[in-house]
């Protein structure tokens, strides 16, 4: 195995990786700081902080020679042999100058500046520039400049490390940043009429690593110090990337892409990243609601007394249909299937509806922003199938409900925005007993016995199964507004089980039921786990 | 000494110099119609190689080495870009041999692009060249008439284009890289390296980056020969293994406070004293030099003691100065304020610099701001200690930038400050007697109009 | 929305397609292009950034990127019928080339880089336009003006001129 040698330490890097000096040096605990370079990106090495000194250990005399002069780590690969020094006194002023350059003509406005708390111009200030100014001082100006619907440039903040430029080229595909004009004087831009406009724009906000790029959906709406971050997954759609969702006292503030070399490397598509707002949305619907005459007003019914009330209507009308919604975990999915069978063992399960726009998209840089706009299809079809290998869809319990085949159903939803036209659910209106357990109100609810909130993705934890069968557990973020049930807390309440809902023991439970999702009964990565690989290792040839 | 007989220069002068009956009548093609009939692109290169040939764009790496970069048996195409960006201020030997004698650099052109298996040339010119244009569109269009240049160059199988191509006057198109992004449609910020441009340049294709004078010495060396070539000039020295010698004519550019500023052909390794006293009519006006500029500004400047420093590779290295550049040599005399001359450096640089990586961008930016402040009378001492660090901190050389415009940047501050730095601090205590002793930071002046 | 009438005319068009058996690919066009429109118009306007780059299959802003490194071409409106480079670089300035220019624009009554207000003369410093034999030096479109005293130049500049090629 190469052997890399940082700061005098060891380590042993794979002998198929190609990992440049920064990558090697983060094994070996060292930081190289860079502004530049990101491993998504084309490499530049034009910002020059990374500058560090490198050599060769001869393998077989051991001798070490170092190189004359200091080389950025983001282009010097890390083979066999190869010696890294992060901490000596050349790479420390030329750190040192290399801040200090960027601060002469940089405003400091960081009061006003959303990045503070998390700006590498700052962090690299204190870990490595110097204490005082020795450049004339001029005066302040930061310009603020439009360059799109998503975006906003303080120009004046810039360092040009071009990151965002290289991936409108190089990622996004779409080509609207620009640098302008020449030397001292160059400016991030766009042209007129030829705004930052593409479904990925917000992660050049991810990469700016000052407060140049500002995202105009969370400008100044809160300091990143109050913020605490979950690691969660996007529901937009069934890439099912990985996400921080970064809140404070159950507000979200804003959505991170998370790494995910699996998934979504460090992207996310714009309606994913501006997805969070119907959280908190004034129209949610919370509390439990119940009516017997379908004109009147609901009548709400304390939560502790739904599992009984739901039960005993749903079993008075008769034979029930339920549509397991594809926004739903694994774990919800199982034990809500686990509850109808209860109420009635012949219940008719079917996978809720599956709401799909355009076509899959592709960039570039590889993203794909998938048509199939729900998170779980996959983990709802395996769940499903435990219960009835037929595995319906949708369109079969409409059918069902209108020929007057059912007598009572329990839809659920969880849609962040509409998702049935009159006609579809005037289908349900014959039923005895009508339970739908959705965000917001719809044709459906308004033709409802019982109107139950449902859960956003930020306030459950549990499993998703994206497009390509990756299985990502997360965690839950912040509290769903007062009088919200989530589904999870209903359905274990629901099954009879004590103490506070544990989707641990559930998902364990399903993997061992389930050929397709043992894999979920093992320790599941940040990153997620791909049920396929498993599924074929634990089947017996 | 007697005076050089010109070589590269010998069109000079000659009625319609610049036309191919005239060059052909002066022995020019023939070496290359021999080439063509009877020799490999391999000869060709040992042939360069043999020479001595070193650079004529700056750098001053040998010729026929870099050619030897180029990858064996690679499918193709591969590029030869001639350099005629020619921006090194000071320097103007390029635009002579292209007007006066076009075809002594096509010639060279393309006996290089047969040695290297070039397939298309193209001589990416400078736009303030407008007659050089004029006359190396002419002398190509003469070239393609006459069969030398096109598909199957006088039966030996041998293809080359030449294609002109106008720059945009931004001096960082001469570095080879930034040449090539130029060329390819970009901004002229020139490519980190490795790769090389002999492995992945042009269209990212194997390329050799050559100058208008390199091209016009192989012209040269075809028709002379080797021995010829390395007849003249300093031989390599024999106790130093890696001296590679600095062999043949060159051109030297004078100019400033001479009376006869020109372009002058002289064998390498003439001394700057003799340069100007022989060639250029001595200092104007009777004066002293006080301050020369040995190989175009980036070299650096040397003082009147240094006057005797020999004008080969070697030479100005030898007393601080970056090397010998492209031979241009400037005088300024002792009337010239040193402050006005470095304020005219640090100028260039701010204007020119790429803007790319960080220590250029910010320190020559910086440091034209303060020779702004010291000439309006509020320099500290404390600015020439600051001048000093940027001039030996920004560079290739220390590791800290991507191309070498940041030491040609830095050079002339290192070599001001050092030199004459007395004359700085005489003028900075003598222009602000009450601030030059301040070391807090000062505020920054308003640079009227762009830098 | 108005349609706007193009910029690059069939001459111009046709004079940037004549290149391309040049080049392996489109973008290598953009500087030749800049200057087919640069030498008929005297500008380049960003209607025609977006024509050329629309020509060359790329985007706006990468054309313009280009364009706006060289610090070369005027956008707004055009330079004037004379376009007069004055050198600045150390040579000329060692003769006296930054008090021509200075001389210069208080005669024209224009800032550098500014037009007269007949549009017949615009004056912009320029850096080494190697031609120090011959310094202080101006290039006034294909016209190299040698030895310049700031009399010779004002007369010089002040008469007709050919087209810059």
């Amino acid at each position: 195995m190469p052997t890399v040698i940082v700061d005098g330490k060891e380590i042993e890097i794979g002998a198929d990786e190609r990992l440049n000096c920064i990558e090697a040096a983060r094994r070996a605990g060292a930081e190289i700081p860079h502004y530049c370079w990101h491993p998504g990106l084309s490499v530049v090495a034009s910002c020059r902080m990374c500058l560090v000194e490198t050599g060769t250990r001869d393998a077989a005399s051991g001798k070490i020679s170092m190189m004359p002069k200091l080389v950025p780590a983001c282009q010097t690969p890390a083979k066999d042999g190869t010696v890294i020094v992060t901490e000596s006194q050349l790479v420390k002023e030329s750190r040192a100058r290399v801040e200090e350059a960027l601060l002469i003509d940089h405003p400091i406005d960081c009061p006003i500046c959303d990045k503070a708390g998390e700006c590498l111009l700052q962090d690299y200030h204190f870990q490595h520039g110097q204490a005082e100014r020795r450049a004339d001082l001029h005066p302040f100006h930061s310009r603020r400049r439009d360059v799109g619907p998503t975006v906003t440039l303080f120009v004046d903040r810039c360092i040009m490390c071009t990151r965002c430029v290289r991936f409108t080229r190089e990622v996004s595909g779409t080509s609207e940043l620009m640098v302008s004009a020449r030397g001292a004087k160059e400016e991030i831009d766009v042209f007129p009429g030829h705004p930052l406009d593409n479904k990925l724009s917000g992660n050049v906000v991810d990469l700016c690593p000052v407060g140049a790029l500002g995202d105009k959906d969370f400008l100044y709406q809160q300091r990143v110090w109050f913020m605490k971050r979950e690691a969660n997954v996007c529901g937009g759609c069934s890439a099912g990337c990985s996400i921080h969702t970064e809140h404070n006292q159950d507000t979200v503030y804003r959505l991170k892409p998370r790494e995910n070399p699996h998934v979504n490397k460090w992207w996310i598509c714009d309606d994913g990243r501006y997805g969070w707002h119907h959280l908190h949305d004034a129209a949610r619907i919370v509390g439990a609601g119940r009516r017997t005459d379908r004109g009147g007003p609901f009548e709400a019914v304390e939560w502790s007394l739904v599992a009984a009330r739901l039960r005993a209507d749903i079993a008075a009308a008769g034979r029930l249909g339920v549509a397991v919604s594809p926004m739903l975990t694994v774990e919800e999915a199982w034990m809500l299937c686990a509850v109808a069978r209860s109420i009635d063992p012949e219940a008719l399960l079917v996978v809720g509806h599956v709401p799909t726009s355009g076509a899959d998209e592709s960039f570039p840089g590889g993203f794909t922003i998938r048509a199939e706009k729900c998170p779980n299809r996959l983990g709802v079809e395996a769940v499903v199938a435990l219960f009835d290998p037929a595995v319906h869809g949708w369109q079969h319990l409409v059918d069902e409900a209108r020929s007057g085949r059912l007598a009572s159903a329990w839809i659920t939803g969880g849609y962040p925005s509409a998702w049935i036209d009159d006609d579809t659910a005037v289908a349900f209106s014959g039923l005895g007993c009508l339970a739908v357990q959705d965000l917001f109100d719809s044709p459906l609810t308004g033709l409802a016995h019982w109107k139950l909130p449902a859960a956003g993705f930020a306030e459950r934890a549990g499993t998703w199964v994206n497009v390509a069968h990756r299985a990502q557990c997360f965690g839950q973020a912040v509290r769903p507004p007062a009088g919200v049930w989530p589904e999870g807390r209903l359905y274990w309440n629901m099954l009879g089980r004590r103490g506070l809902y544990d989707p641990d023991a559930v998902r364990r439970q399903v993997a061992e039921s389930s050929a397709a999702l043992a894999a979920l009964g093992g320790e599941i990565p940040a990153t997620g786990v791909d049920l396929r690989i498993h599924h074929l290792a634990s089947t017996p040839s | 000494m007697p005076p050089f007989q010109p070589v590269l220069l010998e069109a000079v002068g000659v009625p319609d110099g610049h036309t191919i009956a005239s060059y052909k009548g002066r022995g020019g093609y023939a070496p290359l119609e021999q080439t063509l009939a009877g020799r490999q692109p391999a000869d060709v290169v040992e042939m360069v190689k043999a020479s001595g040939l070193r650079g004529r764009g700056g750098a001053g790496f040998s010729t026929g080495l870099k050619w030897t970069f180029l990858p064996k048996d690679h499918p193709g195409p591969i590029y030869l870009c001639v350099n005629a960006d020619e921006s090194e201020p000071g320097t103007f030997n390029n635009r002579i041999l292209m007007e006066d004698d076009p075809h002594q650099v096509i010639e060279g052109i393309i006996l290089s692009s047969f040695a290297t298996r070039a397939s298309t040339a193209y001589i990416y010119l400078r736009y303030e060249y407008p007659r050089a244009w004029h006359r190396l569109q002419a002398a190509i269009d003469e070239a393609y008439a006459a069969g030398y240049l096109g598909r199957d160059i006088r039966g030996s199988g041998f293809s080359l284009d030449i294609s002109l191509h106008r720059g945009a006057a931004a001096y960082i198109c001469g570095e080879e890289t930034g040449l090539i992004e130029s060329l390819e449609g970009k901004r002229a910020w020139p490519r980190i390296k490795p790769p090389f441009p002999a492995i992945e340049g042009l269209f990212r294709k194997p390329t050799v980056v050559n100058n208008i004078e390199t091209m016009a010495c192989v012209a040269q060396i075809a028709r002379r020969g080797v021995d010829w070539f390395r007849s003249i000039g300093v031989p390599a020295d024999p106790a130093n293994p890696r001296d590679p010698g600095s062999y043949g004519p060159k051109l030297y550019c004078l100019s400033g406070h001479v009376e006869r500023p020109g372009c002058y052909e002289a064998a390498l390794g003439i001394t700057a004293r003799e340069l100007i006293d022989r060639h250029g009519g001595g200092v104007w006006k009777g004066r002293r030099a006080k301050a020369v500029i040995p190989g175009g500004i980036s070299m650096g400047i040397m003082t009147e003691a240094e006057l005797d420093t020999p004008l080969d590779f070697a030479g100005p290295g030898k007393v601080g100065c970056l090397g010998l550049g492209t031979a241009a040599v400037v005088v300024a005399d002792e009337t010239v304020s040193m402050v006005d001359f470095l304020h005219n450096s640090c100028r260039f640089f701010a204007h020119e610099s790429c803007g790319q990586c960080t220590p250029c961008r910010e320190g020559t930016s910086w440091s034209l701001r303060m020779l702004e402040r010291i000439k309006a009378g509020k320099g500290r001492l404390r600015d020439l200690d600051l001048l000093a660090e940027i001039g030996s901190t920004m560079g290739m050389m220390p590791g800290s930038t991507i191309c070498g415009l940041a030491d040609g940047a830095a050079w002339p501050i290192k070599n001001a400050i050092k030199k004459f730095r007395g004359e700085f601090e005489d003028y900075i205590k003598r222009t602000n007697p009450d601030g030059w002793m301040v070391t807090d930071p000062v505020p920054a002046l308003q640079i009227v109009g762009a830098h | 929305m108005i349609a706007q009438p193009r910029i690059l005319t069939d001459e111009m068009i046709a004079a940037i397609e004549s290149l391309a058996p040049r080049y392996p690919n489109r973008r290598a066009l953009t500087l030749p292009a800049l200057h087919v429109v640069n030498a008929h118009l005297r500008h380049v306007p960003l209607q025609a950034v977006a024509e050329i780059a629309e020509l060359l299959g790329l985007a706006p802003a990468e054309v313009q990127d280009t364009l706006s490194f060289y610090q070369f071409f005027h956008q707004d409106k055009p330079h004037g019928r004379t376009r007069a480079f004055v050198c600045r670089s150390i040579s000329c300035a060692l003769r006296g080339g930054d008090q021509l220019l200075e001389h210069l624009c208080h005669h024209h009554g224009i800032e550098p880089y500014g037009t007269t207000a007949d549009g017949s003369l615009t004056i912009e410093p320029a850096e080494c336009l190697g031609a120090c034999d011959f310094a202080p030096c101006i290039l006034a479109n294909d016209d190299l003006l040698k030895n310049m005293t700031p009399e010779s130049a004002a007369a010089e500049l002040a008469k007709p001129r050919a087209r810059a090629t």
